[in-house]
């Protein structure tokens, strides 16, 4: 049985051309890996190639987890259906590994509830999507990914948007997750939230793939070495 | 860039134009004596509408208490509203069926393609031509009215649908993917509430195009207002047949409102202020009063 949640190997990614060397390793349960780097090389498409959105260039990206239900996305433009109220937005990772059958309406309905809370949005549990702010949009997609309960999150940017109060609210929400041994994997653009929550730094730069420790990269800032 | 555009856009006017020139023959004179044509058949023949298509016809003799029901336009217009409803209602639900699997964000090509000619096929018989097969097949009458629009609206809707949802934002569609969403349920909780503003908007669109239409199957015997507009022409009666078309007018007029209405309930507009039956009939009075009060 793998322990791991993720396995990348020898894995180039990129459209036309590769825009990292290959990359391999492993991500266990329990890990926060921000992935770093500046605008347009290659972060979102690193995260849409492990969520098998988009065909690795060469190698592979193997996901340890369910087919179903085991690995949640949350992209950049956070993919909720605008015209859908919160609840329905949510009930569709609440409802993805459920079987069919008369109480799957109230054990959905319970986590549904459950998930808003945990981010602050019961109150707007009926209010369409498109009527809400981007921050409030952020924690409602945030929401989604706690009632799926998936083992493996793939968040892209968001904490984007969220003051830091916020922000922390969100993470807060999120790490009993963690606690249960999922992992989250997120790019991040504000170094400060990602030296925050991270306990792994993915660093994408000219092509090159660093892969550190939160404190080795602190260290290497510290250093005063441009990480 | 605008130089471009320009540029373009006029070279497409003028192939136009040698093509509409090379249509006519080169003999634009058509056009203007066309233009008096019009204007003497228009007065002397149409105008004044003969509104008596309102009135209860002699025979069979009126029971109801409102005359205008017993009318040719009322039941014919009625008839045809039947027949654009029912005909609506199922094409659309045949193409919401088959526009997901059209779509070629949703399915492989090896499903997306044959399905996307099989709508084609059903569109390229026109609405007329399927009523005439429906006539020969299962006889005169609405029935034939009825399928022939069905078909038609399957083809027609499912070729909107599918190039709809193909032209949506792929971040609902990515994000239930990676969640191990079936293709189903990512069509049924995802894709169609997403559209639901432009689905209702061509829901209606067609039904006001089946309206309209009904009056050309009604030609070939498939019943509805078209037919006794073709019994008008038969005998010349073009005032007559100017009053139908008054009608069919008013008809239009009012599903378009009634199509604005209710897309005010999944679109942004609607979140800001809904629109009323006053202020949608009234808009200009309410906004100068508005204005005023601002004053």
């Amino acid at each position: 049985m793998e322990n791991n949640l993720l396995s990348l190997s020898r894995l180039v990614i990129g459209y036309d051309k590769p825009l990292s060397e290959p990359i391999t390793l492993k991500v266990g349960p329990g890990e926060i890996v921000a992935v770093l780097g500046s605008s347009g090389i290659g972060k979102t498409t690193l995260l849409r190639t492990i969520a098998n959105l988009v065909m690795p260039l060469s190698g592979t990206a193997k996901t340890h987890v369910d087919r179903v239900g085991g690995l949640g996305y949350i992209p950049q433009n956070l993919g909720l259906v605008r015209h859908g109220t919160v609840a329905h937005n949510v009930a569709l990772g609440a409802g993805v590994r459920m079987k069919w059958s008369f109480s799957m309406y109230a054990e959905r309905r319970e986590r549904v509830l459950e998930a808003l809370s945990a981010v602050g949005m019961e109150h707007k549990a009926s209010e369409p999507v498109r009527r809400l702010s981007g921050g409030q949009k952020r924690r409602v997609a945030t929401a989604r990914t706690l009632a799926q309960r998936p083992k493996l999150i793939l968040a892209d940017e968001f904490l984007s948007e969220l003051d830091d109060t916020n922000a922390t609210a969100v993470m807060d929400a999120v790490f009993p997750l963690l606690m249960d041994g999922s992992s989250l994997i997120m790019v991040e653009h504000n170094e400060e939230h990602a030296l925050k929550y991270a306990t792994r730094i993915w660093e994408l730069r000219d092509g090159c793939f660093n892969d550190l420790s939160a404190e080795a990269w602190k260290e290497r800032r510290k250093g005063g070495d441009e990480p | 860039m605008k130089l471009r555009l320009f540029v373009i856009i006029g070279a497409l006017s003028l192939f136009a134009l040698s093509l509409l020139s090379e249509l006519a023959g080169g003999d634009w004179g058509r056009f203007g004596g066309g233009l008096s044509n019009l204007v003497v058949f228009f007065t002397e023949s149409m105008w004044p509408p003969d509104w008596s298509v309102l009135e209860a016809r002699s025979y069979p003799v009126c029971q109801a208490r409102l005359e205008i029901t017993c009318s040719i336009g009322y039941i014919g217009m009625v008839e045809t509203l039947k027949i654009a409803f029912v005909s609506t209602i199922l094409g659309f639900l045949g193409a919401i069926l088959l526009s997901p699997l059209a779509a070629r964000n949703l399915q492989s090509v090896w499903v997306s393609i044959p399905v996307r000619v099989l709508l084609s096929a059903v569109r390229s018989l026109p609405s007329l031509i399927w009523a005439i097969l429906f006539v020969i097949v299962i006889g005169f009458g609405p029935l034939s009215g009825v399928l022939a629009m069905t078909f038609y609206t399957i083809g027609y809707l499912g070729k909107l649908q599918y190039e709809t949802f193909e032209g949506m934002n792929n971040g609902p569609i990515e994000a239930g993917r990676a969640m191990g969403l079936s293709s189903t349920a990512i069509t049924t909780n995802i894709v169609i509430p997403e559209n639901s503003n432009h689905l209702l908007s061509q829901l209606i669109f067609m039904f006001e195009y089946n309206v309209r239409h009904g009056t050309v199957i009604g030609i070939v015997g498939a019943g509805g207002i078209g037919y006794h507009i073709n019994n008008y022409l038969k005998f010349l009666q073009y005032d007559k047949v100017f009053a139908l078309l008054i009608l069919i007018f008013v008809v239009v007029i009012v599903i378009d409102l009634i199509s604005f209405f209710a897309r005010s309930f999944v679109n942004e507009q609607g979140d800001v202020r809904r629109p009323t039956w006053l202020n949608l009939l009234l808009k200009g009075n309410v906004e100068k009063k508005a204005g005023k009060a601002a004053k």
